[in-house]
């Protein structure tokens, strides 16, 4: 039975990757250590699993405010510069190593899963014993440890680097509910430490935001009887690592619906890996997307380019079948959008696009044959599920349509019969694969001074490339050194991002600069001192450049070596070429406010 | 393999009246069947339907979100047409509670494990029950092994599924989805049983058994 479907599922956390998250972890074991010598001392309490950290004093040592500690930084030291803070007053920073000279291992307030005693040894590097009470068990910090320093020392340590980020998941009690890399049920040590810290805090009336060690970060984000953590050395803003919590959170809540919570009211025991069987893939692609997709922090989706008569008749015929009591009508190319209609006065969060799309690319039953499923859109009803049928009409191109209704089945496949024959009539699906041929807008594209051009004609997408174009600069992007940008039109929660060309040429580059956006967007957006309207950088990478106005962000990647003049005035362009476009690259009509 | 079921023409030239909620088609000659299938998650429906509508097997999982909905149509030996409306569900546990929904109206139900795996079976028997309990009470149910390629592991006996089977009024084989074996069998063995006299329906009780030879159950049930 699970054997078989869990075939697929194994693959994507061979076993050479387990003693990685121990590797991962190491900071935080520390942590732990010193947590659960707090914590642990009330061994009266029988049952481990309900054990909260008593509310007693913490070490001298934990709240070493300030003391930031660079234990093993042979890479660049983080942007110190962006540490956020907890409700803590400073950073709270520990001695990583100062757990390790044998220091008599306490027990921590362990799952206590009779399955799993003692089999996370060898690759989690957590030992656990069972005294066979089912009770207590006994975390073997040191043999862990020991396995710790050496990933870090040898070999390991290259692996060590490709796991840079992790994420997890546990209940508040202390169960594990998905983890990122490893088996989530190996975990359940680690699980019920992460538990124990944050209840620590919450106990206090205290919130823990944010625990920085050296060029690590841990970001906690407690939702009800939820609490997701992100452990990361990837010096994203912790305002971006929150937002993807929030994005796994909401991930969640789009397959089970925030009921759930109920479960854990009834049982706080509960344990709830069962219900979310199979549905890893849908998670791992979305923190891949993390890394790739600009809408995880934009909040903000993006449209097929697509001629503006091939746009409304997609629009009018799905605007159709809204109007005969579908909830949502969606048609998307991939992560792209060609067009949606919401019935009377509903409309779509552009994050719930986002997880909706993601769960459909990333569930591939759905391409083989068409589907009926029940989904929660989050931010429209985190209580309700909806009910989806989803159908791909090409190999990129899928129509989902919603209902609130679960008899809907066979009114939606009527409507997707009806849509489909106006998309093939219209030539609708033959425009959109010819868009993804040609792509979107392509920085060498950008028209030297649109002011000057009157013509409709060139102010087409994909004109003007059939012939030669002259590309300034020998090569490298676009005119004076543009490499890239996104703007985001703020009425229309919608984005353009120009196509990638030289010399941004691979996916870690492309990663590169997203992470780069993401910490200026957080910037820009940061409470305390922002907003801002303009900001210029120059580093090692790239000149980049943003922009933000009452209706549209630009957001501009130069050469280095760009001259500033020069690429203020490109940024002018670019928003003129955006808006001479706009007819083809975004959607009207897509919220009711956006006319 | 536990048993071939094979069904001879002669058996289908009675035609039957056939309940109109189940199937959405009432005329003699082109049956419509509502069909869904159920069982835990991974003992391979999916691959038994794609078997089935699209003559493929694809050994890579893809697990079943809600339900996937496919159609097929056969022709009977005496030229009647019988047009598969199937419901394939998700076997994981988090849509257990939405299984009404496909399977409320259906004139057949086949109810799937996996021959390597007892939980599977236990699976089966829960969804046997359940469908007992709320499911329309003229439902043909299919009681349906999977993975019979993988008889070296085999960990549930064709006997005890068959007497499970025989107890609870259901149609049992054993299929191999990745070799094809049986599942056409399966669907022209619910079809067939379909079209039959509804009075034919309680076959699983004949009396003239083993030489009878001239009701389904005589026939699939060595
Ligand atoms: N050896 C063997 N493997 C099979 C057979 N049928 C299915 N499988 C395998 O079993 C796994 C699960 O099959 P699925 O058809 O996806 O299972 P399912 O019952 O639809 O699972 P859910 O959709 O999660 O409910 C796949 O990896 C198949 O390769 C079979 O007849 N023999
Ligand atoms: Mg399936």
């Amino acid at each position: 039975m699970d054997s078989a479907s869990d075939a697929p599922i194994k693959s994507l956390r061979p076993a050479d990757r387990e003693p990685n998250i121990a590797a991962g972890l190491q900071q935080v074991s520390a942590t732990e250590a010193r947590l659960s010598s707090v914590t642990l001392k009330d061994s009266s309490s029988r049952d481990g699993e309900d054990r909260v950290p008593s509310n007693g004093s913490l070490p001298a040592d934990f709240y070493d405010a300030g003391e930031e500690i660079e234990a093993e930084d042979e890479e660049a030291p983080p942007s110190v510069a962006a540490a956020p803070e907890g409700s803590f007053e400073g950073d709270i920073a520990w001695r990583d190593g100062q757990g390790m000279d044998g220091e008599a291992p306490p027990s921590p307030s362990s799952s206590g899963y009779a399955g799993e005693r003692g089999s996370s040894g060898d690759s989690s590097g957590i030992v656990e014993e069972s005294d066979g009470s089912g009770g207590v068990s006994q975390v073997d910090w040191d043999k862990g440890k020991q396995r710790l320093h050496e990933n870090m020392q040898d070999d390991a340590s290259v692996s060590w680097r490709k796991r840079k980020k992790h994420f997890i998941i546990l209940s508040h009690s202390g169960k594990p509910i998905y983890s990122r890399y490893g088996d989530e049920h190996k975990l359940a040590g680690f699980a019920a430490t992460l538990q124990a810290i944050i209840s620590f805090v919450e106990n206090g009336r205290d919130r823990l935001k944010c625990v920085r060690a050296g060029k690590h970060q841990v970001v906690f984000l407690v939702k009800g009887p939820i609490y997701l953590v992100c452990i990361c050395c990837t010096e994203e803003p912790y305002e971006s690592l929150r937002e993807q919590l929030e994005l796994l959170y909401g991930q969640m809540l789009l397959i089970l619906t925030k009921s759930i919570d109920r479960c854990f009211e009834k049982n706080p025991k509960f344990d709830m890996t069962p219900l979310l069987g199979g549905t890893e893939a849908v998670f791992s692609s979305l923190i891949h997307s993390f890394g790739w997709n600009p809408a995880t922090f934009l909040h903000a989706y993006t449209c097929l380019p697509l001629a503006y008569s091939t746009r409304q008749a997609a629009g009018a015929i799905l605007q159709d079948v809204a109007d005969s009591g579908v909830l949502f009508a969606i048609l998307m190319c991939k992560h792209k959008v060609i067009s949606l209609v919401g019935a009377q006065k509903a409309t779509l969060h552009p994050d719930d696009m986002l997880l909706l799309a993601n769960f459909i690319l990333s569930s591939e039953s759905f391409r083989t044959s068409e589907s009926f499923s029940p989904i929660c859109l989050p931010r429209y009803n985190p209580m309700a599920f909806l009910y989806a049928y989803v159908q791909y009409l090409d190999v990129d191109t899928y129509l989902t349509l919603l209902s609130t209704n679960s008899d809907a089945f066979y009114h939606l496949k009527d409507c997707r019969i009806r849509i489909e024959s106006v998309l093939v009539k219209s030539n609708v699906l033959n425009e959109v694969q010819r868009s993804i041929m040609e792509g979107g807008m392509h920085v060498e594209d950008l028209p030297v001074d649109s002011s000057l051009r009157s013509g409709s004609a060139s102010n087409h997408l994909g004109m003007g490339r059939s012939e030669p174009v002259l590309v300034p600069q020998s090569g490298s992007g676009g005119p004076a050194g543009l490499w890239h940008f996104i703007y985001r039109s703020i009425n229309l929660d919608q984005y353009v991002s120009s196509e990638f060309s030289s010399p941004l040429n691979n996916f870690s580059q492309h990663k590169r600069l997203y992470r780069a956006y993401q910490r200026l967007y957080a910037s820009m957006h940061d409470q305390q001192t922002g907003p801002h309207k303009t900001q210029y950088k120059r580093d090692e990478d790239y000149v980049l450049f943003c922009w933000i106005t009452q209706d549209f962000e630009l957001y501009a990647a130069f050469d280095p070596l760009a001259d500033k003049a020069q690429a203020i005035k490109t940024c002018n362009r670019v928003c003129q070429w955006v808006r001479d476009l706009e007819n083809e690259i975004f959607l009207f009509g897509g919220s009711p406010f956006s006319w | 393999m536990g048993c071939a079921s094979s069904f001879p023409g002669k058996n289908v030239g009675r035609s039957g009246s056939l309940n109109g909620e189940q199937t959405v088609a009432n005329d003699p000659k082109n049956i419509r069947v509502k069909l869904v299938l159920l069982g835990d998650s991974g003992v391979g429906k999916s691959c038994i339907v794609l078997r089935f509508v699209r003559g493929q097997f694809d050994p890579t999982s893809k697990v079943t979100v809600g339900a996937s909905f496919l159609s097929q149509t056969i022709a009977l030996q005496d030229s009647t047409t019988v047009k598969f409306e199937i419901w394939d569900t998700a076997g994981q546990e988090r849509y257990a509670a939405l299984a009404p929904l496909y399977y409320r109206g259906a004139a057949v139900a086949v109810v799937v494990y996996d021959i390597t795996s007892p939980d599977s079976f236990l699976k089966a028997q829960y969804w046997v029950k359940e469908l007992q309990k709320h499911g329309s009470p003229d439902i043909v149910m299919a009681l349906v092994g999977n993975k019979a390629d993988l008889h070296e592991n085999r960990k549930v006996s064709a006997q005890d599924a068959m007497e499970y089977a025989e107890k609870n009024g259901m149609f049992f084989i054993e299929t191999s989805a990745k070799t094809a074996d049986n599942i056409n069998q399966l669907f022209e063995g619910t079809g067939i049983y379909l079209y039959r006299n509804k009075t034919q329906l309680s076959w699983i009780t004949c009396n003239n058994r083993p030489k009878c030879r001239s009701c389904i159950c005589c026939y699939e049930v060595p």
